[in-house]
Formats: structure tokens, sequence, C-alpha cells
């Protein structure tokens, strides 16, 4: 498979890290093809809101940027794995930033999915995906709503398989390999 | 003294943005009852070298908190996040803080106000992590039919909106939450699906002949064969 994995870990976040080494590791051992992008080392604007990478550029983005290869690479993966801090239930600012600039990815039209309306897709088949949160403390309710953040994301952008799982940082890094490796083998990219 | 309002922009447009229609509409409506009201665009004050440091003081400055937001990808942009996080962290380091209340207003692509829910509960959990005191959310669908218009401008199609932001005005101005009546009213839809998908059809092929892009909507330029 190839596999892109997001690393949202700032520097001071080494149990992030040391999750996305333990991913890296097991998806490689498994001949994987990996391409991670640091997002705190990578220069990537926000989104403008300009919807111009419907309008303008179909399908790019208007700023020429990191942020259009990672949109590509986002399309050519079979699998997209994000690393974020829980933020209040969301995404970290470093990876709500790189997942902004992925709507150049999905088609200006509209189709109705569950009876809402959402963007039909641009292409003929998207990457599943992993979306991995990280928390100092166990709150409930943050979990509860990273998670349904995740399967709303899913609907948005066409992902035929989603899956996400919140880390604690005081998680012992024996188990966190066994958790790694479930959640690797339910996308199919481990056997 | 009158009580301060702050109201923060979410929009990461640089003019105008529905998030700022409705704000502005809010803000002006608690002008009517002596509070004042200030404005910041999170987008410009961020970007500034001492913006974070304006933003807090501003903060720390109010009794009435409003955030007006877009929804991105099923929750706040990456603007908002951005300034969340230095907002909380700078409260949590602080000793003695004011517990303004705060509400957030967030208003989606999609006709369905629900979408909203989701951005709606990270606003919760930031005020309740960053001691303000939560008042409540609005939801607002299918916000790119006020198009950055001031509200005013906009007449019998905004009503439900203007319903609700009256109301809402009234409620947080004697000092309570955001009225379930006002909630329900800004969920009302503006037009009916069908009509919301047509204009969905057009507007795009209309938007991009401007740039003479209409025959490239479809293109898939990362696609690998
Ligand atoms: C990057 C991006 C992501 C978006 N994601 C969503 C979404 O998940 N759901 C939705 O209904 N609208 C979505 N929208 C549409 C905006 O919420 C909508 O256009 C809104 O009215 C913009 O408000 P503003 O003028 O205050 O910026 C998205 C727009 C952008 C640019």
């Amino acid at each position: 498979m190839q596999v892109l994995l997001l690393n949202g870990s700032s520097k001071d976040d080494a149990f992030s890290q040391q999750l996305c080494d333990i991913f890296v590791n097991e998806l490689e051992k498994h001949d994987n093809k990996v391409e991670v992008i640091e997002l705190c080392d990578t220069r990537i604007e926000s989104c403008l809101g300009c919807f111009g990478c419907w309008v303008k550029t179909p399908g790019i983005c208007v700023i020429n940027d990191a942020g259009r290869d990672l949109a590509k690479s986002v399309v050519q993966s079979d699998l997209v794995i994000s690393v974020s801090l829980v933020t209040f239930g969301g995404y970290s600012y470093e990876v709500k930033k790189a997942l902004d600039r992925l709507i150049p990815i999905i088609s200006p039209f509209f189709k109705k999915i569950n009876g809402e309306v959402h963007h039909k897709p641009r292409y003929k088949r998207y990457p599943k995906v992993i979306s991995i949160g990280t928390l100092t403390e166990n709150k409930q309710e943050l979990i509860d709503t990273f998670q349904y953040l995740v399967k709303r994301n899913a609907i948005n952008m066409h992902s035929p398989v989603y899956l996400s799982r919140v880390f604690l940082n005081n998680e012992a890094a024996q188990g966190l390999g066994q958790e790694v490796f479930e959640v690797l083998k339910e996308a199919g990219a481990v056997k | 003294m009158n009580k301060r309002a702050l109201l923060l922009i979410g929009s990461p447009k640089p003019a105008s943005s529905t998030s700022e229609a409705v704000g502005d509409y809010l803000l002006d409506k608690l002008r009517q009852y002596d509070i004042e009201g200030e404005k910041i665009k999170l987008i410009q004050i961020l970007k500034q070298e001492d913006g974070i440091n304006e933003l807090i003081s501003a903060i720390n400055n109010c009794d009435i908190l409003i955030l007006s937001s877009p929804l991105y990808l099923d929750s706040a942009p990456a603007i908002v996040t951005k300034a969340m996080e230095l907002i909380s962290n700078d409260r949590i380091a602080r000793e003695h803080i004011k517990r303004p209340i705060m509400l957030a207003i967030c208003n989606s692509g999609f006709p369905e106000a629900h979408q909203n829910h989701t951005a709606l509960s990270i606003y919760r959990h930031f005020a309740n992590a960053s001691s303000f005191e939560w008042a409540g959310g609005l939801a607002l669908g299918g916000g790119g039919s006020i198009d950055s218009r001031p509200i005013n401008s906009l007449g019998g199609m905004v009503r439900n909106v203007v319903k609700s932001l009256d109301l809402t005005a009234s409620a947080i101005a004697d000092g309570k939450h955001i009225p379930e009546e006002a909630i329900k009213l800004m969920a009302k839809p503006f037009v009916p699906h069908w009509l919301y998908f047509i204009f969905g059809q057009f507007g795009w092929r209309i938007q991009a002949k401007k740039y003479g892009a209409q025959k490239n909507l479809n293109d898939r330029p990362y696609e690998v064969n």
C-alpha cells in the first residue's frame, strides 16, 4: 500500500512522535511504502476560503505551496493516517491547517448522502483514513466529539474506510505497538 | 459601567463574510441594549506581530465573547483552532481571570443546520476548558445564501435569522443564555433542498465562467491511471 502519514506532533510532544515512529516501523515491516509529512516543519498556508480550487483552477489550490503536494499525495495514497493532539475535541491547528487544504480534491457539485447534502467526489477513488488523536487526560466527552468528527469528515471526503483511535499520553509503549498493529490490520495495511 | 461584547470573526476571507454579516447584526442589536461592541477578525489580528497579546487583552476586557465562524470540514477553520489554542493556553496560565460568557454562531455551506453541531461541540469544549461560561451556539445552514451581505439588506429571506438574533441579543443583554426558540429559528432552512441543488449546479458554473474554467470543473489533475 501507498501510505501517507501526517505527523501533527509538535516539538515538545514526544508521545505523538513516538506513535508516528511506531506506525512507520510497523508499516515498513509489512512492505508498505510510507511518505511522512512532518507538519510542524512544512510550510502550509491556511485555506483562504476563496473556492478558487473549484472555480478558477479546478482541483488545484490557488496557493502554490506544500498544501498542493499534500492534496496530490492524499489522492494518490491508499491510506492516509493523521496523528493529532485532540484539541477541544477537534484536530490541532497544525493538522487542521493541512486538512482544510484538501477541499480541491472534492467536487463543488452536490449529491445526497444519507438524506443530507454533501459534495460529489472529484476522483474515482479515495484513500482509507486512520485518524489518531492523543490526549493527556481521559475525557470521554472530547473522545466522543473527536470520533464523531472523524466519521463526519469521512462522509465529506468520501473515505471508503475510516478508523479513529484516541491514545492517552501515559499509555505504555508496549501496549501501543499492539494497538497500532490492530488498527493497521483493520485498515488492511498489515497481516 | 456598560457591559462589553467582543465579536471574533473566524472566517479567513479577507473582506466580508457571512460570519461577519451575521456577527455584525448581533453586535448592533446588543448596542441597542447599551452593550459596547468590538470586532476582531482572527485572520488579521493573528498576522500582526503583537496580535495575540492584543487579542488576549481584548478578551480579558470583555463580558460577552461571541465567535462567528464558518464550518470547515465539520469543525473550526484552522485559524479559529489556532486562536482557541493560544487563548486557552493563556487563560489556563493566568490565576485571576474574569469569566465572560461565550456564545458561538456557526454557518455552513450545506443547508442542514445540524451539520454545524460538531463544530459547536468543539466551541463548547473550548469554553469549558478556558473559563468561559458557555451560553450556547446557533447553527445556520446554507450560509452561501447570505453570501457575505448585510443581514438588513436581505429582506424576508432572512426573517428567521433576524428573529433568532433579536431573541439572542435580548437574552444575552439580560445575562441569560441563548433561548431554545432562537436556536430553532436559526436552524430553519432558507430554501427547499431541490432549489439549493439547482442554485449549486448553476452557481459554480457561473463563477467558473469568469475565469474561463467552466469546462474544467470536473478536472482530476492528480489522478493516476
Ligand atoms: C476548506 C473549507 C471547508 C468547508 N467545509 C464545509 C463543511 O464541512 N460543511 C459545510 O456545510 N460547508 C463547508 N464549507 C463551506 C463554508 O462553511 C460556507 O461556504 C460558509 O458559508 C462560509 O462562511 P464565511 O463567508 O463566513 O466564510 C467549507 C468551506 C471551505 C473553504
